[in-house]
């Protein structure tokens, strides 16, 4: 625990933090000055929309909190006094996943938290935000778990991650059906879509062919965890720390 | 003594750049200088010593085994990073204290103190690293991997940026731990610092062992490079004709009332000047060798290489 509280501690700060919440807070932004001229039936519908789209600004957040996990370590030199230490690879995976996975659940809480409090001043009901919380929490471990290995592998893995979101998650994924399967995003949208009371049908495009449900995309977020948390294990013991 | 520090063979390449070649040593208890200038592979055989590096080819065990497998030799083995790379938002003590606490020994407070106190860093330890000196944060950094109180520790230019004061304290420190039985590898290019602190060179040129030993040792084995001897004497240039033709003498130079001379037999032409001396009636008050000092030795060996 040591070393993710270090981990944590490092990519917390405050003007970086600040920064990311407000990335992530895009969503509740729009939806408020969105929900000005909507009717009271729209609201839910409109919330669902809007946090479907919008909500790539949090994935956005989340690469760029998650990527510096250890590629801060590796980039500043610093890397060496976490990683010259008797604690398995698999530890330090595991260590470095958590700190990542506590880190962007700060900003997930953050830019949920300003979904939330558009609701309530639309006058919406803020149970219909509930599931926005579930959503940002699936999509934040989904992606520490991708961009975490990345930033240890790859040097300018910022621009990589980037060209994940842009270009996979919401260009190639929507025009190929196969891919959408393996979009962080559309996995943490379909655990969404089976808990929000009203899903709108920008959402359900957004969501693409992947099916709606709890259980299927927790299991999609659990395997991609494991396999990130492997693949850092692989990199760690496998190549260069420096 | 046994080397805790074995390095077979080994050679680390990125791409088509070499950066060590084939190198083999063993590194025991006592305080080595690793020497060379700048590119010469020293950072990286320690990287690779450290086990932050794969080999492309060989192996290195430390302390039994090999780093990068097995990882509790972390416990016993600590790094001096080249660079200032630190945590500046960190302070000195939370510094010290998180190499502790990551390593796992007991009371990491109180040896965090200790380490601290041997760095003579106790009264800046709550200040912020990003607001040391660049003396300040190498001391930081020592501390940091004297917390584990290690029995191997590879320091890369521990030396940079210190202060004489400094400099003559960590010199003294590695010099200690080398007696007490610590094996300590410190890379250098600065000739000096090197000449002041390890009884052992290892010189690296061009990412190849160009020569391990003592500084005589190594200079008595280049029996192709003559002997530069300074002599002061009340004739000099009587001496030079006299010692011009004498076997082992290779060059005799009188520059401004100056004698130097070049010898292939230094111990020859020990034992040979006393007599030419006498015979002569000359007055020798200075004999003096001019290129033993460990910067004549590195200049030769890079030379030689190149």
């Amino acid at each position: 625990m040591t070393l993710a509280r270090h981990l944590y501690r490092r990519l917390m700060r405050k003007w970086r933090v600040i920064g990311l919440i407000a990335l992530a807070s895009v969503p509740g932004f729009v939806y408020w000055l969105a929900a000005f001229d909507a009717h009271e039936g729209q609201l839910a519908g409109l919330y669902s929309d809007i946090i479907a789209i919008a909500g790539y600004s949090f994935a956005i957040a989340a690469l760029i909190l998650t990527v510096a996990t250890l590629r801060e370590e590796r980039d500043a030199g610093t890397l060496p006094y976490i990683y010259m230490r008797p604690m398995s690879r698999m530890s330090l995976a595991i260590s470095s996943m958590l700190a990542a996975i506590a880190a962007v659940m700060t900003i997930a809480l953050g830019g949920w938290l300003t979904t939330a409090l558009a609701t309530v001043a639309v006058g919406a009901d803020i149970s219909i935000a509930l599931p926005g919380l579930a959503l940002f929490v699936a999509a934040g471990i989904g992606y520490a778990a991708v961009f975490v290995p990345l930033g240890y592998l790859v040097p300018r893995s910022l621009l990589v991650g980037l060209g994940y979101i842009i270009v996979i998650e919401t260009i190639l994924a929507f025009a190929v059906p196969g891919l959408a399967q393996f979009s962080i995003w559309r996995i943490a949208l379909s655990i969404y879509a089976d808990l929000a009371p009203v899903f709108g049908a920008e959402a359900a495009e957004a969501l693409g062919p992947v099916d709606a449900g709890v259980g299927g995309g927790v299991a999609k977020i659990a395997g991609t965890l494991l396999a990130g948390l492997l693949a850092l294990t692989w990199a760690l013991r496998k190549r260069d720390a420096l | 003594m046994t080397d805790t520090v074995i390095v077979t063979e080994l050679s680390k390449w990125f791409g088509p750049k070499v950066a060590v070649s084939e190198v083999s040593i063993g590194f025991g208890p006592g305080v080595t200088g690793l020497l060379g200038p700048n590119g010469a592979g020293k950072t990286t055989l320690l990287r690779v010593v450290a086990g932050l590096q794969r080999p492309s080819q060989g192996e290195v065990t430390v302390l039994g085994v090999n780093p990068r497998t097995d990882s509790t030799v972390y416990q016993r083995m600590s790094l001096v990073p080249e660079d200032e790379a630190i945590y500046e938002r960190l302070t000195g003590r939370e510094f010290v204290e998180l190499a502790a606490r990551l390593t796992r020994i007991d009371d990491p407070t109180g040896r965090a103190e200790a380490a601290l106190g041997t760095v003579e860093l106790l009264d800046s330890a709550h200040r912020k690293l990003g607001g040391f000196s660049k003396g300040m944060r190498q001391r930081a950094k020592v501390a940091a991997a004297l917390v584990t109180d290690p029995e191997v520790l590879l320091l890369d230019e521990p030396l940079n940026g210190t202060d004489p004061v400094q400099r003559a304290q960590l010199i003294e420190l590695f010099q200690d731990l080398g007696s007490a039985g610590r094996t300590v590898i410190v890379s250098s290019h600065v000739l000096v610092e090197v000449e002041r602190m390890a009884e052992r060179v290892v010189a690296m040129v061009d990412g190849r062992l160009a020569a391990v030993g003592s500084v005589p040792t190594i200079r008595a084995a280049m029996t192709d490079i003559p002997r530069q001897v300074f002599i002061e004497c009340s004739e000099p240039r009587i001496l030079a004709s006299a010692l011009i033709g004498t076997e082992g003498v290779v060059g005799v130079h009188v520059e401004d009332g100056q004698l130097r001379i070049e010898a292939s037999d230094a111990g020859g032409l020990a034992r040979l000047l006393p007599q030419i001396a006498l015979d002569s009636g000359i007055t020798i008050s200075k004999v003096e060798p001019l290129d033993e000092s460990l910067e004549s030795v590195f200049r030769y060996l890079v030379e030689g290489r190149r």
